[in-house]
C-alpha cells in the first residue's frame, strides 16, 4: 500500500507542476488551450492525490491528518478542492497561478516529513479531533484562496495606479471580481475556523490538557480569527473594500501559515502526534 | 484554372475612389454574378469593406477575367478603367491565396488586428454563395480563409488589446469595475471624445448617464443624445459620490476637482472604487487625486500611452501571424494540387476504357459467335486488364497529390495520353456543360450552389464540407 500511495503522490505532484506551467504560460502567451490543459492537469492531479490519501487512510487505519506528512498532503488536497470549486463556479482561473504553487509547496514540505503511519496517541482517538482538523483545514484552504486573490488584487491595483498596463493585466480578473472573491472566500472560511477552534477547545477541556489556552498554536489561531472577524465586520458594517480588506486577508493568512509552518512543528506544547 | 484577385484598398487607392466602390454586401454578390455570366471566370467572390473592394476570381483565362473585372468596376465607379487600373492591385496563384489569408487575418487592415474583417469576409462569401457564385474551390478557399482569421486571432494576441482612446478607456474601466452593467457614468463637460467614450461604455452595458456642464443647455443636448439626464454644476459633488465612471473634458483653465475635494468625496463614497478619465487639456483633476485609495485616474497622455503600447504589441504579433498564414497557404496548396489529380485520373481512366470498348466493338464480328457467358468473360477479362494497368498509376498519383510538384506529373499524364483532347471543352455559358472533371470541379452555375441555402444564417460554414472532396470524387 505504501508504494501505491507514493506513486500516486508523485504523479499528483507532477500534474500540479504541469498545471502550473500551463497557467504561467497562458498568462504570457494567451492560448486558451494551455489554460484548459492547466485545469485538466490540476483536476487529474487532484484525483490522484485523492487516491494517494485514500491509500494512506487504508494503510494507517485512521483519517490521514496525523503527523507532518499526512496533514500537509490533506491540506494541499483541501486547497486544490476549494480552488477547483471556485474556478468552476466563478471562472476566475488566474487564481491557479497562486493556489497551485501553494499546493506544491505544501506537498514538498510533506515529502520532507514523510514517515510511515504512526499509531495514534490516546488524545487523538476521538471523533471530535477529526471534526477539529477537518474544519481547520477547510478554513485554511478558503483563507489561502482569499490570500491569493488578495495578493493578485494588490499587484493589479499597483499596476493600474502606476499605469503598467500590458497584456498580462488584461488576462487577470478585474479588481471588483477579485474583491468579491476575497469577501466570499473569507466569509466561507470564518465559520469553519470558528467551529474548528471550538472543537479543539472542547477536546482539550475534555482530555484535560493543562493551560491549553497558553499554547502558541491556540494564541495564533485566536489572533487569526480576530483578524478575519474584523474583516467581516469592516466589510459588512463599515463598508470596507479594496486594498484594506486585501491586506486584512493577507495578515490573517500569515498568522495561519505561521501556525502550520512554525508553531505546530516547533513551538506547540501539545499539538504533537503519535510517536 | 487559376486564382486571381484584383481590387483596391486603403493602401493603394484614395478614399474618394474607395467610397465609389463601397457596395453593400448583396450588391457586391450580384456584381460577382454578372461577372460570371459574362464569361471568363468560373467562380467569384466580391469583398467590400470601407477600406477595400476586391474581386476574387477562379478562371481558366485569368487575364481576361481580371481585365473584365477591372472594366466592370470602373464602370461601376464611373471612372476610366486606366485610372482604376493604376490604383488597383492584381495577384494570382499563391500570391492571391496569401493575400486573402492576410486580409482574413486582418494583417492587411488599416488597424492591424481589427476584428470586423472576419465577419465581413464571411458575409461576402455567404452572399456570393447565395448568388451561386462559388463552387468547389472557393467554398474550400473561403472557409479556409475564415479559419485562418480565427486561428490568427486565437493563437496570437494580435487583436487582444484595444488601440483607440475610447476603447482603451472602456477596457480599463472593466479591469477596475468588472462588468459595466448598471454602472453610473458621469460626464463632466461635453466634448466629442467624451460622447464617443460614453457610447462605447453603453455598448458594454453601462447604465445611467449623467451630464454635468457649466451651461445646462449644452448638457441637456448631450444628455438627450446619450439617453441620460443633465444636472447643473452645483450638484457636481453629489454626482461624483454616486458615479462609478467619470469622464471629464471641460474647458476650465484650472483644476475643477482638487485632491482635498475628491478625498472628501471618496470618504463619502466609502472608498467605493471610481474610474476617472480626464481627457481635458489643461486637466480637470489634480493628478494627486489618482493616489487616493480606490480612485483610478487616467489623463489623455496615460490613455494614449496605453494605445501606443498596445499598438506596439500588435505589431510584434505580426511575424507570428505571418507564419500562420504561410503554414495555411501550404495546406491550401496541397488541397489544390490534389484537386488537379482527381480529374486527371478520371480522364485517364475514361480514355483507356474508351480504347477497350472501341477494340471490343471492332472485334464484334469475330466475337459474335461466342455465347453470352463467354462474351461476359471477355468483357470481364478486358476490364480487369485495364484495371490492373491503371491501378499503380492511380495509387501513385494519389500519393503524389500530397506533394508540391504534383502538377509536373499531372502535366505528363495529360501529354502522354492526350487527355485534354478527351475532355470536352467547358462550355462558356455555364449551365448545361458537364466537363469531364464535372464530378470534382463543377462550374458555379446560377441557382446550383453547392452549399445549403445561406438563408439559414452561418449554416454553410457550420455544416460539414458539402463540396466533393478529392477522395470522394475518385
Amino acid at each position: 500500500m505504501a508504494h501505491v500511495q507514493v506513486v500516486f503522490f508523485w504523479f499528483a505532484y507532477l500534474l500540479y507542476a504541469g498545471g502550473f506551467v500551463c497557467f504561467a504560460y497562458f498568462l504570457f502567451s494567451r492560448r486558451e488551450l494551455q489554460d484548459r490543459l492547466g485545469m485538466a492537469c490540476v483536476a487529474a492531479g487532484w484525483l490522484l492525490e485523492t487516491m494517494a490519501l485514500a491509500a494512506r487512510w487504508v494503510e494507517a487505519g485512521h483519517v490521514p491528518v496525523v503527523g507532518g506528512y499526512e496533514s500537509m498532503v490533506t491540506l494541499s488536497w483541501a486547497i486544490v478542492a476549494i480552488y477547483l470549486i471556485l474556478a468552476w463556479r466563478t471562472r476566475v482561473k488566474a487564481l491557479g497561478l497562486y493556489v497551485v504553487p501553494a499546493a506544491l509547496v505544501f506537498l514538498t514540505i510533506a515529502w520532507g516529513r514523510y514517515a510511515p503511519p504512526a499509531h495514534l496517541v490516546p488524545a487523538l482517538k476521538s471523533d471530535i479531533v477529526v471534526i477539529h482538523v477537518g474544519m481547520i483545514f477547510t478554513a485554511l484552504a478558503a483563507f489561502l484562496v482569499a490570500g491569493g486573490a488578495a495578493l493578485i488584487y494588490l499587484v493589479e491595483d499597483i499596476a493600474l495606479k502606476r499605469r503598467h498596463i500590458g497584456p498580462v493585466l488584461g488576462r487577470l480578473p478585474s479588481l471588483r471580481t477579485l474583491d468579491q472573491l476575497i469577501g466570499h472566500a473569507v466569509m466561507t472560511g470564518l465559520p469553519f475556523l470558528s467551529m474548528g477552534i471550538a472543537a479543539g477547545a472542547i477536546r482539550a477541556e475534555k482530555f484535560g490538557v493543562e493551560h491549553w489556552w497558553r499554547d502558541a498554536v491556540v494564541a495564533l489561531a485566536v489572533i487569526a480569527w480576530a483578524i478575519y472577524a474584523g474583516f467581516v465586520y469592516a466589510r459588512l458594517a463599515a463598508g470596507w473594500t479594496g486594498r484594506r480588506t486585501a491586506w486584512l486577508a493577507i495578515a490573517g493568512l500569515v498568522c495561519l501559515l505561521a501556525i502550520r509552518l512554525v508553531a505546530v512543528p516547533y513551538l506547540s506544547g501539545f499539538h504533537v502526534w503519535g510517536k | 484554372m487559376h486564382l486571381v484577385v484584383t481590387g483596391i484598398s486603403h493602401k493603394t487607392a484614395p478614399l474618394e475612389l474607395r467610397e465609389r466602390l463601397a457596395l453593400p454586401c448583396d450588391e457586391a454578390a450580384r456584381f460577382g454574378r454578372r461577372l460570371l455570366d459574362a464569361g471568363p471566370a468560373a467562380e467569384a467572390v466580391v469583398l467590400t469593406t470601407c477600406n477595400r473592394t476586391e474581386v476574387y476570381l477562379f478562371a481558366d483565362d485569368t487575364l481576361a477575367a481580371e481585365r473584365l473585372a477591372v472594366e466592370r468596376l470602373a464602370t461601376l465607379a464611373g471612372v476610366d478603367p486606366a485610372e482604376l487600373r493604376a490604383a488597383a492591385y492584381q495577384k494570382s496563384g499563391d500570391d492571391a491565396i496569401a493575400h486573402l489569408f492576410r486580409v482574413a487575418a486582418s494583417l492587411d487592415s488599416l488597424v492591424v488586428g481589427e476584428a470586423q474583417i472576419v465577419a465581413q469576409l464571411k458575409d461576402a462569401y455567404q452572399a456570393a454563395c447565395g448568388e451561386g457564385c462559388t463552387s468547389t474551390v472557393f467554398n474550400k478557399l473561403f472557409r479556409h480563409a475564415l479559419e485562418v482569421g480565427k486561428r490568427v486571432r486565437s493563437e496570437t494576441a494580435i487583436g487582444e488589446r484595444p488601440v483607440s482612446v475610447s476603447s482603451v478607456a472602456v477596457d480599463l474601466a472593466r479591469q477596475v469595475l468588472g462588468k459595466l452593467e448598471r454602472r453610473v457614468v458621469l460626464v463632466l463637460g461635453a466634448g466629442e471624445t467624451s460622447e464617443l467614450t460614453v457610447r462605447h461604455l453603453q455598448a458594454h452595458g453601462a447604465g445611467a448617464v449623467v451630464v454635468v456642464n457649466r451651461t445646462l443647455a449644452n448638457a441637456e443636448e448631450l444628455a438627450a443624445r446619450c439617453h441620460g439626464r443633465a444636472v447643473c454644476l452645483d450638484e457636481l459633488d453629489a454626482q461624483l459620490v454616486a458615479a462609478d465612471i467619470v469622464i471629464s473634458s471641460t474647458g476650465s483653465r484650472d483644476f475643477v476637482v482638487d485632491r482635498a475635494r475628491f478625498a472628501e468625496i471618496m470618504r463619502r463614497r466609502r472608498r467605493r472604487p471610481v474610474f476617472v478619465i480626464d481627457i481635458a487639456v489643461p486637466r480637470d483633476f489634480e493628478p494627486a487625486v489618482g493616489r487616493l485609495e480606490g480612485c483610478y485616474l487616467y489623463d489623455i497622455d496615460d490613455l494614449q500611452g496605453v494605445v501606443a503600447s498596445n499598438r506596439d504589441q500588435r505589431e510584434r504579433q505580426v511575424a507570428q501571424a505571418e507564419r500562420i498564414v504561410a503554414e495555411e497557404l501550404a495546406r491550401m496548396n496541397e488541397w489544390l494540387a490534389s484537386l488537379e489529380v482527381v480529374p486527371t485520373i478520371a480522364r485517364l481512366r475514361s480514355a483507356i476504357d474508351g480504347i477497350r470498348e472501341a477494340e471490343l466493338e471492332r472485334m464484334a464480328g469475330p466475337l459474335g459467335t461466342l455465347s453470352p457467358t463467354q462474351r461476359a468473360q471477355v468483357e470481364q477479362l478486358t476490364t480487369s486488364i485495364v484495371n490492373k494497368i491503371l491501378h499503380l498509376p492511380t495509387v501513385r498519383m494519389k500519393e503524389l497529390a500530397a506533394e508540391r510538384d504534383v502538377s509536373v506529373y499531372v502535366d505528363a499524364l495529360r501529354r502522354l495520353f492526350d487527355l485534354d483532347e478527351v475532355a470536352p471543352v467547358p462550355a462558356r455559358d455555364g449551365d448545361a456543360a458537364a466537363d469531364a472533371a464535372g464530378a470534382a470541379l463543377p462550374r458555379a452555375a446560377s441557382g446550383a450552389c453547392a452549399l445549403p441555402a445561406p438563408a439559414a444564417d452561418a449554416a454553410p460554414l457550420a455544416s460539414p464540407a458539402p463540396f466533393v472532396s478529392p477522395a470522394q470524387a475518385s
